[in-house]
């Protein structure tokens, strides 16, 4: 008797400190099963804005979801994100549905503008996920003042959004959407409001933050080199209709340093997944 | 060169621009009336007499200085304002929010909130007299509708501004609606009711002097048709014309003032 209460103790300790569910999930953070998505269209027609999207997505992997407009990638990743239900096929995260993903709040959003709170301090802002969480103010306000020294931006606790540069606003946003601790970091578009250099310069710290933190990252961009300096896994997304064309794995060594660019392995990475898109 | 342009642009300066302007404008035309009338109080006096009546100690209905009476009729009609114009806020806020919480209710209240806009209200004066049968509150009333429709529609105009953005990342919290609300709608919509109050503000306090006139009893309304008629002097008139618009500016810029205390962000934004 004593001893099948000593394992079943041990069971739930293993299952609390996620070794268990770890290892039953496999190493496949997300499973995406012949996903696809059609929309009724404005003149009555449906348009398929997806089909039959098929992969598996690693924890702790850098994704980058690339295409034109109107590949669907957006849309891949809102699925995804449990923004929108598809029409077809099924998406498992972490042996889940989307919908219990969100709810057990394992995504990090982070959306094209900063989508700050002007009325809040850059503090207040990291603050927003732990209120709604009912974390302790104590707590809150400590948690988001280490999400700020991840994003290096400890000397603006107290300054509002307006008063920052975008790509400031932009480290606030990821900031942010770390905070509550998220296993999975949605990017949609992050950077592509951001001058060149900002751009470069986030890029270093984005990796630099997801080798601290080992978040699985999906990222969306239609910027090829900004996809293969990020990314293990570049996902090639082609328009009419959207579908994916290729996943190309990006081999360069870690960590990425900005002279990677400059080198030729680099340079035929971008031409290869530039050849692999068709139809645009 | 810089330093005079920034003199020139600043806003004390066009302010101070502004009613020298007025002064002088108003002085010649009195000039003028005074020149070719036999009455010029009673189409345009000189601000020196206007300036004069408020402060000469004659009493001019055997009690009260024109002072003294203008104020006591003031009270009387800005509290009935202010009455009106609190409760008008508090029900144009609260019908915004449920339009906003629910897609039917919006529906079913729009045409209503149109209707009421344009419906002559200070015409329905005497009828909603009778309804209440009591003046003051009639006069309240009106104050509160005439209040309602700015704030209404200027708050539902908030909610709707929200970025989508901000309603995803509370989904992606898994936010209540209450969360949604008090953290996100209600605090991004602030600017856009201070806008409902600063237009209502006016309007509040120019409706309870109009009603007045159209019924008796005390307010300012009623003393400036007494004044009109011939009850007492013409001067009485023109003290209620200028403290009825400098209270009227001054409801504005209270707004405006309660707005930049309760929203600190705005300040520090205009600065940098």
């Amino acid at each position: 008797m004593r001893s099948h209460a000593t394992h079943c103790l041990l069971f739930y300790i293993c299952e609390r400190s996620g070794l268990v569910s770890d290892l039953e999930r496999n190493d496949i953070e997300i499973m995406l099963d012949d996903v696809g998505m059609v929309y009724d269209g404005a003149d009555g027609r449906e348009v398929q804005a997806l089909t039959s999207v098929t992969m598996d997505i690693h924890k702790g992997e850098f994704i980058s979801l690339l295409g034109p407009s109107g590949c669907g990638k957006t849309t891949l990743l809102r699925i995804i994100a449990d923004l929108l239900q598809p029409t077809s096929g099924k998406v498992l995260v972490g042996g889940e549905t989307p919908k219990n993903a969100r709810l057990k709040r394992r995504y990090g959003m982070v959306f094209q503008s900063a989508v700050l709170y002007d009325w809040r301090t850059v503090v207040k802002n990291i603050e927003l996920p732990l209120e709604i969480t009912h974390q302790s103010k104590k707590e809150r306000h400590e948690r988001a003042l280490k999400m700020l020294d991840l994003v290096g931006l400890s000397d603006f606790a107290d300054h509002y959004p307006r008063q920052l540069s975008g790509g400031m606003q932009q480290r606030v946003g990821i900031a942010r959407a770390l905070a509550l601790q998220p296993e999975i970091l949605l990017m949609d578009e992050p950077f592509s409001a951001l001058d060149e250099f900002t751009r470069e310069k986030l890029h270093i710290d984005l990796l630099k933050i997801w080798r601290k933190t080992n978040k699985t990252i999906i990222f969306v961009t239609h910027n090829i080199q900004e996809s293969v300096f990020l990314s293990d896994r570049v996902c090639v997304l082609s328009p009419h209709p959207g579908r994916l064309s290729a996943v190309i794995d990006i081999d360069l060594p870690r960590p990425r340093t900005m002279d990677i660019r400059d080198t030729p392995e680099f340079t035929a990475f971008v031409s290869k997944v530039r050849n692999s898109f068709e139809g645009v | 060169m810089k330093k005079i342009k920034r003199i020139l642009t600043s806003k004390i300066f066009v302010t101070l621009i502004w009613i020298v302007a007025l002064i002088v404008v108003w002085e010649l035309f009195a000039f003028h009336v005074e020149q070719t009338k036999r009455t010029p109080e009673n189409i345009q006096p000189h601000l020196s007499g206007i300036v004069d009546s408020l402060t000469s100690s004659r009493k001019i209905n055997g009690s009260q200085t024109a002072l003294q009476m203008v104020m006591e009729n003031a009270k009387a009609t800005l509290s009935r304002a202010g009455i009106g114009y609190i409760i008008g806020i508090a029900a144009g806020s609260v019908l915004a929010l449920f339009m906003s919480l629910s897609g039917v209710i919006e529906k079913l209240a729009f045409p209503y909130l149109m209707l009421i806009q344009l419906i002559p209200i200070l015409g329905m004066a005497p009828i909603i007299n009778a309804i209440t049968g009591d003046i003051a509150k009639s006069r309240i009333i009106i104050a509160a509708i005439l209040t309602f429709y700015p704030v209404a529609a200027n708050t539902l105009a908030g909610f709707k501004s929200v970025q989508k953005e901000k309603h995803e990342l509370m989904y992606s919290y898994a936010a209540n609606k209450f969360q949604l609300y008090t953290k996100t709608m209600i605090p991004a919509c602030i600017p856009y009711f201070f806008t409902g109050l600063k237009i209502s503000a006016p309007m509040a306090i120019t409706a309870s002097i109009l009603v007045d006139t159209l019924q008796g009893g005390i307010g300012l309304g009623c003393l400036l048709s007494q004044s009109l008629k011939g009850a007492m002097t013409r001067y009485v008139f023109w003290d209620i014309v200028f403290f009825s618009a400098v209270i009227g500016i001054l409801s504005f810029y209270l707004m405006g003032v309660l707005e930049t205390i309760l929203c600190p962000y705005k300040r520090i934004g205009k600065k940098e």
